[in-house]
């Protein structure tokens, strides 16, 4: 008997989903969210599932399936997860899931936002679980191009205008609109998967063995050379989409711009792909080019954090703050990754869910803000605290776990991080990690404060708190930081057995 | 008649000339369209002809090979005439109903000599081909002969034209000279690879060839031309002697050079990275699609010259692979151009302004085509692009598989900005653009040759590598 295909399914029931809203949804906006939310749900369940029956003592990568697709160059449809893939996988649903709710309100040409959304939730699902090179650059590139009109069409241009010595060549070139943030986000990726795709051909012709299989390349020894410049195609490739400084001005553009979904799928999912790859093929398959250039990746990880959270403090439009705050985090997950410490790892890993869900929650969050008060400028709202206090206390929880608060989720991510950081060749590290979680506390509670817990502003009444499926997507993602944060082995267990191998390959025998 | 069976094909095309030519005499009245169905249906039978024929012998001692190339070649060129006349039938203008004769007599011509060009292993007949191939073509880019930006265009195509032949027939002359023969077996046979006399000759050949293929500083003809002529005549001319040029090139500098072909990679490297850089730097500003399709054409030539470049079997079958993926790519995108210039009356970029809710599948049929000539998976132009890419990486050439890469996001911003104008922004008018039935068919065609290249390429790689193999 053939064992039900339970990662095909998660992978490809949000793709039937795009298909049947395109062709049997044509005129029923309701018919449209019921299927998205229907599939969804399928692979949100069945994410959990598997979550919850992975087998944390064999380790290694389970669910396995493969089909052979172009036999003579070695390619094959071939999946698997272990326990790095699979946390990422339980996050891409649990953002995907929040995310069709908290898109339940748009308005125009649904049908098509919502099929985007979905084929492009079938590219991040199917890269975190190929194991096939090739096949997980075509899902990388199925998960980069829908953004492009999800953005330019459901996008928003934001409300502050560029001021400064170079505000007319902002103006000029349209700095701030959603056609730009498309454009740039879009052309950004792209520009990253180009060396992605030169560092795949390297990898699979200096191996000689004629497969794209992740584990066929894992088993081969490359020559330090060839280590050496794989790793940086991968790193500026995935790197450009996990936000590394100087090539992160794309992210808050593309977030500010995007519609909420789109927002909490890019900010939650995406970037984390980004440090996945660099994680998975770069320090998993070359792994003496990542000893070697650790000192590259955690410096340049520390301006991150630094440079994110400074750039966070001087924005004026909320979802900029939020945009950059992702900036800032994802400096912490590169530099946990670049200690090359198990707790450093975990820590890595550990903070790609915890943000993810976070930014989610945040995105989530400025999205219904923005619907109900028609505004993003922080300094223009105050005291939403009495009207919305489901959404003060959501939003309040989150900035805490992001400014990392023990019992949240957050807290677990960057203790480890910083151990991790402690341990490492450079324990230097440790003073711009803690930096920027202080200057994180400074703008997520100065944000807070004037939002939520301020004076009523007098620009605004009739404010109203989140209703019905709106609920369903806060509890949710508030639910996740605080339970992973009170019980982070949950998912701690399966990361670490994913984890050790990597760094053991990094220790030469 | 088995002496007769390796030009079964140019027989073909020759008695639809001859019907052609003789229905353009009878005829009589203004419209006389029914030429045009009579030499679009010649095509397609000829073309069903050409799915069934098979490899034969060589011909008239040596000087004519039916092949697997040259039959690849023909199929290619039969497939790109035939889309290419179809949607040309629903031309109205007065000039083209009351003179579809000579139009069609004309674009039969150069077909039959891009047909005996495929099989041409012989100096004289591989340049007498290359000028009936030529020759028509400049008096069709001047059809519209009241036009005189269409003048302008013909005769800057013919003057950069003639001087490129003489260029060409001159370095043939020093080919012969250094080899004492005209049959391309015998030179690849006697030549050594350091004779200075030979390689001169050749590179000037080369000249010749990039001017055909529109390589790098040979393409100043290019967009003029494709502005001013007709747009079903330019969809054709940007793909089919392109392609003719391409297996020439092939036929003179790889086939039994064996090791010494890679000589030509520094050459070939040096003419993709310069065609590929100019064609997609010079598409960024531009407004009018033909005028940005015709630059990108140009980058895409690079492109292929990356496969050149890889000088070996694999890199020839690839470039065979991406001439089939452009033909549909690119004919579709001029003939989604057409369709909305009869409707709006303009060729600029602001034509497609909210094509999507307009007329969603002519857009998407237009997204489709641009994310093919962008190199977006699931569509023909990704295997494409990703299999040169590949045939290069073989031969090491690392930095210029990144240089073309990269490129490919500066083409897909230009790309991605006429998808912007159809998807992004309002459209200035609600009304749906009318597409003539036989344009529809072509546009339809090139949808499924995109798409289906895009899922299942390897029916088509197969096919070229068999027929590349035996070059090397």
């Amino acid at each position: 008997m053939i064992p039900f295909p339970v990662l095909s399914v998660i992978t490809w029931a949000p793709f039937v989903g795009a298909v049947l809203i395109m062709f049997l949804a044509r005129h029923s906006p309701l018919a449209v969210r019921l299927i998205a939310l229907l599939t969804t749900s399928i692979s949100t369940v069945l994410s959990v599932f598997i979550f919850v029956v992975y087998d944390r003592e064999a380790a290694g990568f389970q669910f396995y399936e493969k089909l052979p697709l172009v036999p003579p160059l070695g390619i094959s449809y071939e999946v698997a997860v272990d326990g790095m893939s699979l946390l990422m996988v339980l996050l891409t649903s649990v953002i995907i899931f929040a995310g069709v709710f908290a898109s339940w309100t748009v308005k125009s040409r649904s049908q098509e936002f919502y099929a985007l959304l979905l084929a492009l939730v079938t590219g991040v699902y199917g890269v975190f679980v190929s194991l096939d090179l090739f096949v997980f650059f075509l899902f990388y590139e199925l998960a980069v191009l829908p953004m492009y009109l999800l953005i330019g069409i459901w996008g928003s241009s934001g409300e502050v205008r560029p001021r400064g010595i170079f505000g007319w060549a902002f103006r000029e070139t349209g700095v701030g609109t959603k056609e730009y943030a498309a454009m740039k986000l879009t052309l950004y990726l792209l520009f990253g998967s180009a060396f992605i795709l030169v560092g795949i051909f390297a990898l699979y012709v200096t191996a000689g063995t004629g497969s794209f299989s992740f584990l066929e390349l894992e088993a081969t020894t490359f020559d330090p050379r060839v280590q050496f410049w794989v790793f940086l195609a991968f790193y500026v490739g995935f790197g450009i989409l996990a936000g590394i400084w100087p090539l992160h001005t794309w992210s808050p553009d593309g977030h500010a711009s995007a519609p909420t979904a789109v927002s909490m799928l890019h900010a939650g999912v995406l970037m984390k792909l980004g440090a996945y790859g660099v994680v998975r093929l770069g320090m998993g398959l070359l792994p003496d080019a990542a000893v070697e250039l650790a000192w590259l990746v955690g410096g340049i990880a520390c301006i991150n954090v630094v440079y994110g959270a400074l750039s966070a403090m001087a924005q004026t439009d909320l979802k900029y703050v939020i945009a950059y705050s992702s900036v800032s985090h994802m400096g912490l997950v590169m530099l946990g990754a670049a200690t090359l410490t198990e707790a450093g790892l975990n820590g890595s890993v550990f903070q790609m869910f915890a943000h993810g869900v976070m930014t989610g929650l945040f995105f989530a969050l400025v999205g219904l803000v923005y619907e109900k008060a028609h505004s993003r400028a922080i300094f223009t709202m105050g005291g939403f605290g009495r009207a919305m206090p489901g959404i003060a206390t959501a939003f309040t929880v989150g900035g805490l776990s992001s400014l990392g608060l023990p019992a949240t989720s957050g807290f677990v991510a960057e203790i480890l991080t910083f151990m991790g950081a402690w341990r490492s060749a450079h324990p230097w590290w440790l003073v711009p990690a803690v930096a920027g979680t202080f200057l994180t506390a400074v703008y997520v509670l100065r944000v807070t404060k004037q939002i939520f817990w301020g004076p009523p502003s007098p620009h605004f009444d009739h404010l109203e708190d989140a209703r019905g499926p709106e609920w369903l997507a806060l509890v949710l993602l508030t639910g996740v930081i605080v339970v992973f944060g009170l019980v982070p082995a949950l998912a701690i267990g399966p990361v670490d057995t994913a984890t050790v191998p990597i760094l053991t390959r990094m220790v030469k025998p | 008649m088995s002496g007769l069976a390796p030009f079964a094909l140019e027989a073909g095309i020759g008695v639809v000339l001859l019907l052609v030519f003789g229905a353009g005499l009878l005829a009589r009245g203004e419209d006389r369209r029914f030429v045009a169905w009579l030499a679009t249906t010649g095509v397609l039978a000829v073309g069903v002809l050409a799915m069934l024929a098979r490899p034969a012998g060589p011909a008239l001692g040596g000087m004519f090979v039916q092949d697997g190339l040259a039959i690849f070649a023909k199929r290619l060129f039969l497939a790109a005439t035939f889309i290419g006349l179809l949607a040309g039938l629903s031309l109205t203008d007065r000039v083209f109903v009351r003179r579809a004769g000579e139009y069609h007599l004309l674009i039969l011509t150069s077909l039959l000599g891009m047909m005996v060009l495929a099989s041409a292993r012989d100096l004289i007949l591989l340049f007498l081909a290359f000028e009936l191939m030529s020759i028509p073509l400049y008096v069709l880019a001047g059809f519209l002969k009241r036009d005189a930006a269409a003048v302008e265009a013909s005769l800057k195509f013919f003057l950069v034209g003639s001087v490129s032949s003489a260029v060409m027939a001159y370095g043939l002359s020093f080919v012969y000279g250094a080899t004492r023969t005209t049959d391309l077996a015998r030179i690849a046979a006697v030549a050594t690879a350091g004779d200075p006399l030979l390689t001169l000759g050749l590179v000037a050949t080369l000249v010749g060839f990039a001017f055909k293929i529109a390589a790098f500083p040979f393409h100043m003809w290019v967009p003029d031309t494709y502005e001013a002529a007709s747009t079903p005549f330019v969809a054709w001319l940007s793909v089919a002697p392109k392609a003719a040029g391409f297996v020439a090139l092939f036929r003179v500098y790889f086939e039994g050079a064996g090791d010494r072909a890679a000589t030509w990679v520094p050459v070939a490297a040096f003419l993709a990275t310069v065609t590929m850089l100019a064609g997609n730097l010079m598409a960024l500003p531009q407004q009018n699609t033909k005028r940005l399709l015709a630059y990108s054409g140009i980058a895409q030539i690079g492109y292929m010259l990356v496969g050149v470049a890889a000088a070996s079997a694999s890199g020839t079958a690839m470039v065979l692979f991406y001439l089939v993926a452009y033909v549909f790519g690119n004919m579709g995108a001029f003939l989604v151009v057409e369709a909305l210039a009869r409707s709006e009356g303009s060729e600029a970029t602001t034509a497609f302004r909210g094509l999507a809710q307009r007329s969603p599948l002519l857009a998407l049929a237009m997204l489709l085509f641009l994310l093919s000539l962008g190199g977006i998976p699931f569509v023909a132009g990704f295997w494409a692009k990703l299999y040169v890419f590949w045939a290069a990486t073989e031969r090491g050439l690392y930095w210029l598989v990144l240089l073309g890469a990269l490129l490919t996001v500066v083409a897909l911003f230009y790309y991605l900005l006429v998808a912007k104008r159809m998807y992004i922004e309002p459209p200035d008018r609600p009304t749906r653009v009318p597409v003539a039935p036989t344009l529809a068919l072509s546009v339809a065609l090139c949808v499924l040759g995109v798409v289906i290249l895009g899922l299942y390429p390897k029916a088509v790689v197969m096919a070229a590598m068999r027929v590349a193999s035996p070059l090397f």
